[in-house]
This record gives structure tokens, sequence and C-alpha cells, in this order.
């Protein structure tokens, strides 16, 4: 491939050459994107794992659709009366609608999540197994099961005692979700009701469609008919559970744009020294004959060589970092990043286009050297 | 035009203001070059030599005046057509050499035939017969400062006849080197224009290359000032 008289192939060897040249320069360089592109990475993997998180440990409970009282931010403040979820469950396409009630209570010295679900229900609402004993079958007072993290922390499990909100309560099993629920206890709806006052109430309802593909006109049907109620997808819980977190996205892609602008402005004055640097290669170029746009050519592909080496190693620490970080949710339960192919690949694009945005400048001005000015007075 | 005739100016005028200070560097100056020929540029500093070389380089634009190259004016070319004359037409062998001290003998060698887009081969063929002729072959993996001054013209003038240009100027080319290797830059430049017929157009301080070459002009404050173009 010829471009403007100048292969791709030479000039690719050429500039390569050049960046072998200037090692600490172009280490700099590859630091900077490589740091870009682990910044960029890491925030976003990290709202994408608290996203999930956050929406499992609501969703974990199960459902396709959340149903809360209007207005409220969080589940733990919600409240509508139980009877509604019969009301939901009447709605034509649904399948399944249990109430469930949320709130944080001290079991023994912890604070942990109490889930208060219909026990015969519970299969439906949650996908757990047992460590040991079994899970609530009936809505017998004084009895919880307990998640498998909160029973490491406080050290009881099946059989055991413990206080629940002051009361004593016998351990009938431990139980296993792999989500935030287990740092959590579950009893039985009614008892929680009575234990928070919450008489005929419920924090939530949960509910599943017949046809998965009918869940927005289902959700449509409840509004319609439950106007005081919030009904929504249980995947858009994490803005519905605060706007704090439906605002950390906002600072994630805040601290993104600053880091990217520091990167272009750090990148840019790094290329226009170097360039300064280099003003009589480039006068000689000139006067051997190389064209303005051959001068930026020259430039681009020396900034698109960079932005190569950066994505390259910033991937690759990026990656490699991400298996080792975690992150603590509730007390001894720390989750794993999860890492998003596509969050890299945007990465990978935000690293050549600072390196490009970066030398777009420098670019232009180098082109524009005059050599007889440059031989003459330096 | 005389077909004879590579390079013909016509009241060639450069100015340059230095806020209202107004420096006349050539003045009506009017040259004409035959094919072949060397010519001597002679002057004291400061006289325009430098001026008019970069001005029948394609490096400036005159304030007034014409420069026909090969018959075809320049001196209101853009930028891009320029670049095409600098790369083709003419080279240009500078004082202090300026060759890319990052690059190696062969590289610097190499310039402007890579801008030219010549194909590897071509360019590898060329840099041989190159280097070969001005007496570096081995010498290829070299970088500039491995080199003697004499060396380091030597590829700057292998440099310039790289894309085979009918027109070659230098400017002060012996300025840094001494009698001997001044000698020898100069035997290479005949060798040159007997085997090649390329012109050469020399700017200089050095009286025995002027006592030496057929053609000379001698610049004073811009202007010619003996108006004369001996041919032997």
């Amino acid at each position: 491939m010829v471009i403007d008289g100048l292969t791709s192939f030479s000039l690719l060897r050429f500039t390569a050459k050049g960046l072998a040249r200037r090692r600490v320069r172009t280490f700099l360089t590859i630091v900077g994107l490589a740091a870009l592109i682990f910044t960029y990475v890491t925030v976003q993997s990290l709202v994408s794992t608290l996203e999930v998180n956050l929406s499992g440990s609501v969703s974990s409970l199960g459902g396709e659709i959340d149903v809360w009282s209007k207005g409220a931010s969080y589940p733990l403040i919600s409240k509508i009366p139980e009877s509604y979820a019969g009301i939901v469950k009447g709605v034509p396409g649904v399948s399944f609608a249990t109430p469930v009630i949320l709130a944080l209570l001290t079991v023994d010295s912890a604070e942990a999540l109490t889930a208060g679900v219909v026990p015969a229900q519970l299969h439906s609402l949650l996908n757990y197994s047992m460590v040991a004993g079994i899970m609530i079958t009936s809505n017998q007072t004084g009895i919880l099961a307990i998640g498998k993290a909160l029973s490491a922390t406080i050290g009881k499990g099946a059989g055991n005692s413990l206080q629940l909100n002051g009361a004593m309560y016998s351990v009938s099993g431990v139980y296993i979700t792999n989500s935030w629920m287990d740092y959590s206890v579950i009893i039985p709806h009614v008892v929680a009701q009575q234990m928070i006052g919450m008489i005929n109430g419920t924090s939530m309802i949960v509910a599943t469609a017949q046809d998965s593909r009918n869940v927005n006109n289902v959700i449509g049907q409840i509004r319609t008919l439950m106007p005081m109620v919030e009904a929504f997808r249980s995947n858009e819980t994490p803005s519905k559970v605060s706007p704090i977190f439906a605002s950390l996205e906002t600072i994630a892609s805040d601290i993104t744009a600053i880091v990217t602008l520091g990167a272009v402005l750090g990148i840019m004055n790094s290329n226009l020294n170097n360039l300064r640097e280099r003003m009589r290669a480039f006068a000689i170029f000139k006067a051997t004959g190389a064209s303005y746009s051959q001068i930026i050519k020259l430039v681009l592909y020396e900034s698109l060589l960079l932005g190569i080496l950066g994505t390259i190693v910033g991937v690759g620490i990026s990656y490699a970092a991400l298996q080792f970080i975690s992150i603590p949710i509730v007390q001894n339960v720390s989750v794993g990043i999860i890492i998003v192919p596509s969050t890299f690949l945007y990465a990978a694009l935000l690293a050549f286009s600072v390196s490009f945005a970066a030398s777009i400048y420098p670019a232009l001005r180098i082109a524009r050297v005059r050599p007889q000015e440059v031989f003459r007075f330096g | 035009m005389d077909e004879e005739l590579i390079l013909r100016t016509n009241e060639l005028n450069k100015t340059y203001w230095n806020g209202p200070e107004k420096t006349v560097a050539l003045d009506d100056v009017n040259l004409k070059v035959r094919r072949g020929e060397l010519l001597a540029l002679y002057g004291p500093s400061g006289s325009g030599k430098t001026t008019l070389l970069f001005l029948l380089g394609g490096f400036d634009k005159p304030t007034s005046g014409r420069i026909l190259l090969d018959g075809i004016e320049i001196s209101n070319m853009d930028e891009q057509r320029l670049s095409t004359i600098r790369r083709n037409t003419v080279g240009f062998v500078f004082q202090n050499y300026n060759l890319v001290e990052e690059l190696t003998v062969l590289e610097n060698v190499r310039l402007t035939m890579m801008f030219d887009g010549k194909p590897g081969e071509e360019m590898k063929e060329r840099t041989s017969e190159l280097l070969d002729k001005v007496g570096l072959v081995g010498k290829e993996r070299h970088r500039p400062s491995q080199l003697s001054a004499g060396e380091q013209q030597r590829v700057a003038i292998a440099r310039a006849l790289a894309n085979r240009p009918m027109l070659v100027l230098m400017d002060e080319p012996t300025g840094n080197l001494d009698q001997d290797n001044s000698r020898a830059i100069m035997q290479l430049v005949a060798s040159v224009m007997r085997a090649d017929g390329v012109t050469f157009i020399i700017a200089t301080h050095n009286l025995e290359i002027v006592q030496e070459t057929p053609s000379r002009l001698f610049l004073k404050a811009g202007r010619v000032a003996t108006d004369f173009i001996s041919h032997s």
C-alpha cells in the first residue's frame, strides 16, 4: 500500500525504529496510555460489578418484576399492603407473586439483612442450596435459616441458637446462594411482619411473568391497576435502589473524562516537546522532499504505534490486576470483579483516540516547519 | 526558453521584514545556468548566497521575480508541488551536512527515495550504487556521529543524488572540511557531473574552488556584483 508516495510498511518500520531509539519517551507514553486503560477498565468494572451484585442482592430473591411503594429508593423503606401480592398475582400473564419483607436487623453482635418470606414459596423465590440443616418450612416463630457467610461471621450454625433483634431463635439450617443473601437470615413472612411492626404489610412483591417476553406488558398492567406502587423490571433495581447508585455511573464517566483529558493534554505536551527536540530531523525530512501530509502521517503513525503498544500493555495489566481485586460488599463478604469483554474493547478505542487526539496538533505544527529557518536559526 | 538552460531567474528579489526594519537579501538577481554546468556562487557572508540557494531549491518563495527550473516556474508553486521538486528535481547539500542523527548512513541516503515511495529493491540498488560512488561502502550501518566530517558530507551528497536530480545545490559544502577533504568532495562533484550530467550550483567562500570553477557569480549585498557567467 502506497500513501502519498510513502509505503505504509516503510512508514511503520521507520516510526517503529524512531520509537525504539527514544526509549524513555516511548516507555512513558505507553505507561500513560496503560494507566488510562487501567483506570477506565477498573472504574467501569467496579461499577458493573456493583451493579450486577446490587441487582443480584435484591434480584437474587428471584422474579422478573419488583413492586415497591412509590417513591421508595430502597426496599428497606418500602411499605405496601400485603394484599397487593394477590392483586399482582391476578394480573393476566403473571405466574408467580409473593410478598417479601426486607429489614436490617441485629443478628447476635452483627447487623445483617433479614428477609421475611413465605416459606412455601421460597423455592420459587430464591436459588439456594443447603450447606447444613434444613430451610424453614413453616410459619413457626423462633426458627430461622442463616446464610453461610453470616454463619461463619457469628460462629453459629445449624442447631445453634442466636439473637435476632433481641429475641432468641434457633438455626434450622445454613444456606448458600453465592450472592448478598449469604450474609442474611431468612424468617417466615408473618414473623417478620410482627417483628418490625408491619402488620398486613410487606416491603415488596416479587413477581414472575408466564412469558418473559411479556414482562413490560405485565408491568404496564400493574401500574394501571395500582397507581400507588412502583413496578419495574428486577434488573432495573440498581438505579431504583438508590439515587446514589444511579449517579455512580455518572461519577465513573466523569472520572473517565477527567483522566482522558489529562492523558490527552499530558501526551500532547510530551509529543510537542518530543517533536520540538526533533525539529531539525523533520526539517531535514522536508528538505529532502517530505510533503506536508507525509510529515503528518509520520507523526500519526508514531502515535498509532504508541496506541497499539499502550493498549496491549494496558489491557494486559488491567486483566491481570482485576483477577486479584475484590469488592467487600458487606462484612466478610467480597465479590470478585466481573470482567466485561466490551469494557476492554472500549478501553482500547479510548487509548487509540487519546493517542490520536494528542498527536493531531503537534503533527500539524511540525508539518509547517520551514527547513530554511531551522537550518539558519536553529 | 533555451533548451540548454536548466535554470533561469528574472529580477529575483527577496526582502525580509523584522518589524519596521527591512532587509533586502536579494535585489534583482538574474541568473542563467546551463544543463550540466558547475556554477560557483561566491560572496562574503550575508551577500545572499544561501537565500538564493533556498529560493532555487524551492524552500522559500521570492518577494518578487521568477524562477524557471527546467522551463517550469517554481516561484509561485504551492507547498505540495515544491516538495515534489525538492524530492525529484533538486538535491541539496548543506554546509553542516544536516544528516538525521537517529538514522544510519543507509537510512539517511534512502530518505528521499522513501518519501518518493520507491520500491525496496530499487532503493537497495541505488543506495549501494551511491555509497560505492562516494566511497562509503562498509559504513552503511554507521551513524553520522561515527563518521568524519568529510564522510558525513559524502553521505549528504549521496542523499542529494538519490533520486537522480537534474540540479544539485550545495551551500558551503567544504566550509567545515580541511583542504584534502575539500578537494575530495570537489573531485566527487566533478565525477558525478561527468558521469550523470548533473548541474551543480555551489555557494562557497573557498577561493580555490571558485578559481577552479569555469562559471562564477559574485554576489554582494544581494546583488550580482560581477554580472557575468564565464564559460570555458
